[in-house]
């Protein structure tokens, strides 16, 4: 029998439905409001408020240590002692029907390092299949996952290899083969081209682009050169807040904000 | 401070260091030397192969029902030992809070400070005499296994804590629940690393005496277990009884030949456990 992870998933949502906290979300896939996040006493995010359309990249640009990657980890639910509200699809995800790790089958995360698990290739893209049947006939679905990564012609003659011997920047598709197998409704990326070489860093872009076509994105990057090509709104992120955001070509050619054209131009953030 | 002051003072610092650590090394090969040399008249195969069959038993003849027994003893008690250890460290990892955590850490670190002679004990007293196992195999495997448990645990425990953060974190990015993080991430890449715990503990095992000898072995009269209730004979306690023979110098020699033995026993588990942690950092 064969079994439809996607439906499952659309089941999912579809259940969760009653939890809407934002009731003009029609067309927005993500709505951050007042995002505020402490770790240990240190203030990581502040007030950080933005939305994200139902489809394209948003790319998140910044300083190290501006709180993206954490802003991230927040979204996918993997820090949870944030305050503020977060709603994908309109749905609170502190409420979320299943909890935290319902959620992150729903919001992928891609880690800047790939980390393949010590499988085949194949066993990794079905890895986040709840059910063992599932993972069993999931041909299409590899298939599907391996051609929207960019991935499937390198590997296809050698599924049932290990994923290990694959090169960091086919390993880095692998990732996002392996997130986009669970059906996703927004996918982030931290960092997902560095370390890479230019053609790696090229097929993921290409492979970012068609996936937006699709699923919202959002893309933690140092590359502004990289936030310019991926062509959608831009978020500058500096010390836990945002500093400016807006459409990628506003924001690039006339920054609102010092602190962002000091960025853009000097690659340096004073915003204290 | 002049140049030639500080190479006094560097000079003097690395003779004291030699000085500690030359006896905690030259102390340990001298032992192993002289129990090889002791050894070295009785160590041939056939010592290692021969049986004895009843007259001038562990005397005259080999120890390879020792050798055996004492292999069986630490194989039991790992294979039983092992699934209480796996589902506790499994407990510790998914659903003890962290106060339970800490409780555990502590009773763990104190059983292992517990003598093995207090097991022993106990074994005697509840098993071979309450349960009425006798001194049997069934009653020193179990014994063995109590005292075994908590290396075990803790050792679980160091192989699951090994898997690095970023491999289980993108098992939690993907949604995985902690039970799927551990069946299907830590355990499937952490099974060399439990390996090697296992065949620590088996060496372990092979140097305990005292749980065992109230519990489970004899002297003579016994070459092969018939049952898990039929008493066994085992290299340590072999020793043990024949270094009370200190009269007689061909028992001494055979003691000496038998501790030879068992010591290249517990090497050898060691030397198999380092393998597998070189193949697992590789």
């Amino acid at each position: 029998m064969a079994i439809d992870p996607i439906h499952e998933n659309f089941q999912q949502v579809a259940l969760s439905s009653s939890d809407t906290v934002s009731p003009n979300s029609e067309g927005i896939a993500l709505q951050v409001e007042r995002l505020g996040l402490q770790l240990d006493g240190k203030v990581i995010l502040q007030e950080i408020s933005f939305s994200l359309p139902v489809k394209g990249v948003t790319s998140v640009i910044g300083p190290s240590g501006a709180g993206k990657s954490s802003l991230l980890r927040c979204l996918n639910g993997l820090l949870t002692q944030w305050s503020g509200s977060v709603a994908v699809n309109g749905c609170d995800t502190r409420k979320w029907r299943g909890g935290w790790d319902q959620l992150r089958r729903h919001v992928g995360l891609i880690a800047q390092k790939p980390v393949v698990f010590n499988t085949s290739i194949r066993t990794n893209v079905c890895f986040g299949l709840k059910s063992w049947r599932q993972r069993r006939h999931a041909d299409e679905l590899v298939e599907k996952s391996l051609r929207q990564a960019a991935l499937w012609n390198e590997v296809k003659d050698r599924l049932n290899e290990p994923a290990t011997t694959l090169s960091m920047g086919q390993q880095q598709r692998l990732c996002i083969a392996r997130a986009l197998a669970i059906n996703p409704r927004i996918l982030l990326l931290d960092e997902p081209t560095a370390s890479l070489d230019p053609h790696s860093k090229q097929l993921i872009e290409q492979s970012m682009l068609q996936i937006a076509e699709q699923t919202p994105l959002v893309c933690v990057t140092h590359d502004l050169a990289q936030a310019q090509r991926l062509q959608g709104p831009v978020i500058f992120m500096c010390d836990g807040r945002i500093i400016e955001q807006g459409p990628g070509e506003q924001l690039f050619s006339q920054p609102q904000r010092i602190e962002t054209r000091e960025f853009i131009n000097w690659s340096v953030c004073d915003c204290d | 401070m002049n140049t030639s002051r500080l190479q006094y003072r560097d000079t003097i610092s690395k003779s004291i260091v030699w000085l500690l650590a030359i006896p905690a090394l030259l102390v340990p090969t001298i032992i192993l030397g002289y129990i090889f040399w002791k050894a070295a008249p009785v160590l041939d195969w056939d010592f290692i192969s021969g049986t004895a069959d009843g007259a001038g038993f562990g005397v005259t003849e080999g120890i390879f029902a020792q050798l055996l027994g004492s292999l069986l003893l630490a194989v039991m008690a790992c294979v039983m030992a092992a699934p209480f250890a796996l589902g506790t460290a499994l407990y510790y990892r998914i659903y003890a809070s962290p106060r339970q955590q800490q409780l555990l850490i502590v009773m763990f670190n104190m059983l292992q400070g517990i003598p093995p002679i207090v097991f022993g004990l106990c074994g005697l007293v509840m098993l071979v005499n309450l349960f009425a196992w006798g001194v049997s195999l069934l009653s020193g495997a179990v014994v063995l296994a109590i005292v075994l448990l908590p290396l075990l645990v803790l050792n679980t425990l160091a192989a699951l804590e090994r898997i690095p953060l970023n491999y289980t974190e993108a098992g939690r990015a993907l949604g995985l629940d902690s039970g799927a993080i551990i069946w299907r991430l830590r355990l499937p890449r952490s099974w060399l690393n439990l390996l090697t715990g296992l065949l620590l503990a088996m060496a372990r095992a092979l140097s305990e005496t005292a749980p065992i000898m109230f519990t489970a072995t004899v002297f003579s009269g016994v070459v092969w277990p018939d049952s898990l209730f039929s008493p066994v004979t085992t290299l340590q306690t072999h020793i043990f009884y024949l270094a009370q023979e200190g009269n007689n110098p061909q028992v001494i020699n055979i003691a000496w030949g038998s501790a030879a033995v068992l010591v290249l026993l517990v090497a050898a588990f060691g030397l198999i456990a380092r393998v597998l942690k070189k193949l697992e950092a590789d």
